[in-house]
């Protein structure tokens, strides 16, 4: 294309933007909402994955012991964990040491405990570590039926909730994703058959004389690719906001969760939902293309 | 393309065009237009010279025989080529379509760069046409600023820009007054003494007779007449 040819189509489309500045204004507000709901939710989805598969390697047992049991039952158990196959490590975590732990994971927040008036409700426990994470059900499913075990709890337990709830969120996500995405193409396509209309005269001159049907179409083309680039990149900057926001509200109160970090996450996330922005965008106006500008 | 010896610029053959609701606007139409031509298309309303003229113009496709034009077969052409021959035609109607809201140099210059001609043959062509019109005074005025004949000069100027190998009017004088289009044809006059081979319709009986050019007259999409130099014929 000639440096001249895209001087032409650069003011052809910023003179339409001018001429329907509601509907552009429509279209990019569309866009912006749209993309912003598909980046919490692409957010969203990939959190969860982050936090079940931190979980799922997880090779730890906790195993619960019962309140009453004696110093003798205990050195049992701790032997009979000790024989059993895969298991790498034991170690005893009393219910004070237990507690001492907690109240350093909660950091600022140790006030909390002071509801429970230093009555500590957690119980003797031992740490098990195994060998591989695929052998972690099985074991505690035996861990369980020793005698004095209360409870043996592994992360996977969590894990499979999780998978649930993430399928589930990324259903709900995918309907909204779709819906919006089909009401933003609608909008941005009726944008352009605005400008095809209000250009109808110069394109069928254009014809007469012997402009090919690329040059015609471009700046059509372009209009939908700059409506879908400024809502993606507005969509980019709000959710890079919302995100930095949240992460430093959560990690305020939970230092300990597991948050994809904001670098270069988020720099990923820009470049989809802009690149999202300029299909949709593209896809708008080629249909409008297709239908209004019969070349 | 045209070979140089080729000195048929337009040729039909057995010609029909039917539209889709069954009217029948042109009924096997044989004719041939040298190059360097004048030749007026004339008939009464509804004779079929409009479906004529888009033919050329590949507006339209014959249903049956063949229009071949500065070497494109209209039927079976590439639908690339279509702006090709059309660059290679000149176009002129009743209504001069020209653009309101650009100048009188800016409705001309569009014609170039909406098929990226270079800006500095822009600027010598458009000025070196609009001098033919007589209209180089006038080139900043809008179009709702102008005249019907002037419009129309403008609307020539366009046409002739990109130097085609014909021009094709329909009608082009149908909203002037016998003056301003004895104006017209003037230019005509000029653009078919350099060479240019020009094709219009017209209803213009006056005209037609005191121009002394081939003359090829429909009616109900027959051909009913072609003299090499003729008049309308006839009283309407
Ligand atoms: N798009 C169309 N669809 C259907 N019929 C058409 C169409 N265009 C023209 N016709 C018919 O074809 C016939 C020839 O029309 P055409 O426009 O070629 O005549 P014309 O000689 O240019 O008339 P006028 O002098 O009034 O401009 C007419 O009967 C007309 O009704
Ligand atoms: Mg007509």
């Amino acid at each position: 294309m000639k440096f001249r040819t895209s001087e032409y189509f650069i003011k052809e489309v910023a003179i339409s933007l001018k001429r329907n500045n509601w509907m552009s204004l429509a279209s990019i507000g569309t866009v912006t909402i749209s993309l912003f709901i598909l980046g919490l939710f692409i957010i969203i989805v990939a959190n969860l994955n982050r936090m079940a598969s931190s979980l799922e390697s997880q090779v730890q047992i906790s195993v619960y012991l019962q309140d009453n049991i004696t110093k003798q039952q205990r050195t049992t158990i701790e032997e009979d964990l000790k024989k059993l196959s895969g298991v790498e490590a034991v170690k005893y975590v009393s219910k004070d040491e237990a507690i001492k732990r907690f109240k350093s994971r909660l950091g600022d927040q140790e006030y909390l405990l002071t509801a429970l008036d230093n009555t500590n409700p957690l119980p003797d426990a031992f740490e098990v570590t195994v060998s591989n994470p695929n052998i972690v059900k099985t074991a505690s499913k035996t861990i369980e039926k020793f005698k004095g075990v209360d409870s043996a709890v592994y992360a996977q337990d969590v894990v499979e909730h999780l998978f649930e709830l993430t399928k589930l969120v990324r259903y709900i996500g995918l309907a909204i994703i779709i819906f919006l995405a089909g009401a933003t193409i609608f909008i941005i396509s009726n944008t352009i058959r605005l400008t095809v209309f209000a250009r109808r005269k110069e394109i069928a001159i254009m014809k007469y004389v012997g402009a090919t049907d690329w040059f015609i179409r471009w700046p059509f083309l372009l209009e939908g690719i700059v409506l879908g680039f400024i809502g993606g990149a507005l969509s980019a900057i709000f959710l890079r906001f919302a995100y930095t926001t949240l992460t430093a509200k959560i990690y305020d109160m939970m230092a300990f969760f597991p948050l994809i970090p904001i670098h270069p996450f988020l720099t990923y996330i820009s470049i989809i939902i802009i690149c999202s922005g300029i299909f949709i965008g593209a896809l708008g106006s080629t249909i409008s293309i297709k239908r209004f500008l019969e070349v | 393309m045209n070979s140089p010896h080729e000195i048929n610029v337009i040729k039909m053959k057995d010609v029909s065009k039917v539209y889709d609701n069954g009217a029948v606007a042109l009924d096997n139409i044989n004719i041939s237009i040298k190059r360097g031509e004048f030749v007026f298309i004339v008939g009464t309303s509804g004779a079929g010279k409009s479906s004529f003229i888009k033919l050329l113009l590949r507006e339209i496709t014959p249903t049956a025989g063949t229009v071949t034009i500065n070497g494109y077969n209209i039927k079976n052409m590439d639908n690339h080529d279509i702006p090709y021959l059309r660059r290679s035609l000149g176009v002129i109607f009743q209504d001069y379509r020209l653009l309101p809201n650009k100048t009188v140099y800016e409705n001309v210059a569009f014609a170039m760069r909406v098929i990226e001609s270079p800006r500095r043959l822009i600027l010598r062509s458009v000025n070196s046409v609009l001098d033919v019109v007589g209209l180089r005074e006038k080139y900043k005025c809008f179009p709702n600023q102008l005249s019907g004949g002037e419009q129309q000069r403008v609307a020539i100027a366009r046409a002739i820009v990109n130097n085609p190998a014909i021009v094709i009017a329909d009608e082009p004088t149908g909203n002037l007054d016998p003056e301003t289009s004895w104006e017209i044809m003037d230019i005509f006059q000029r653009i078919n003494a350099a060479g240019t081979t020009i094709v219009m319709a017209t209803h213009d009986k006056t005209i037609v007779d005191t121009m002394q050019k081939r003359v090829i007259a429909i009616e109900n999409g027959h051909i009913v007449r072609d003299e090499s130099i003729g008049g309308y014929g006839y009283e309407i």
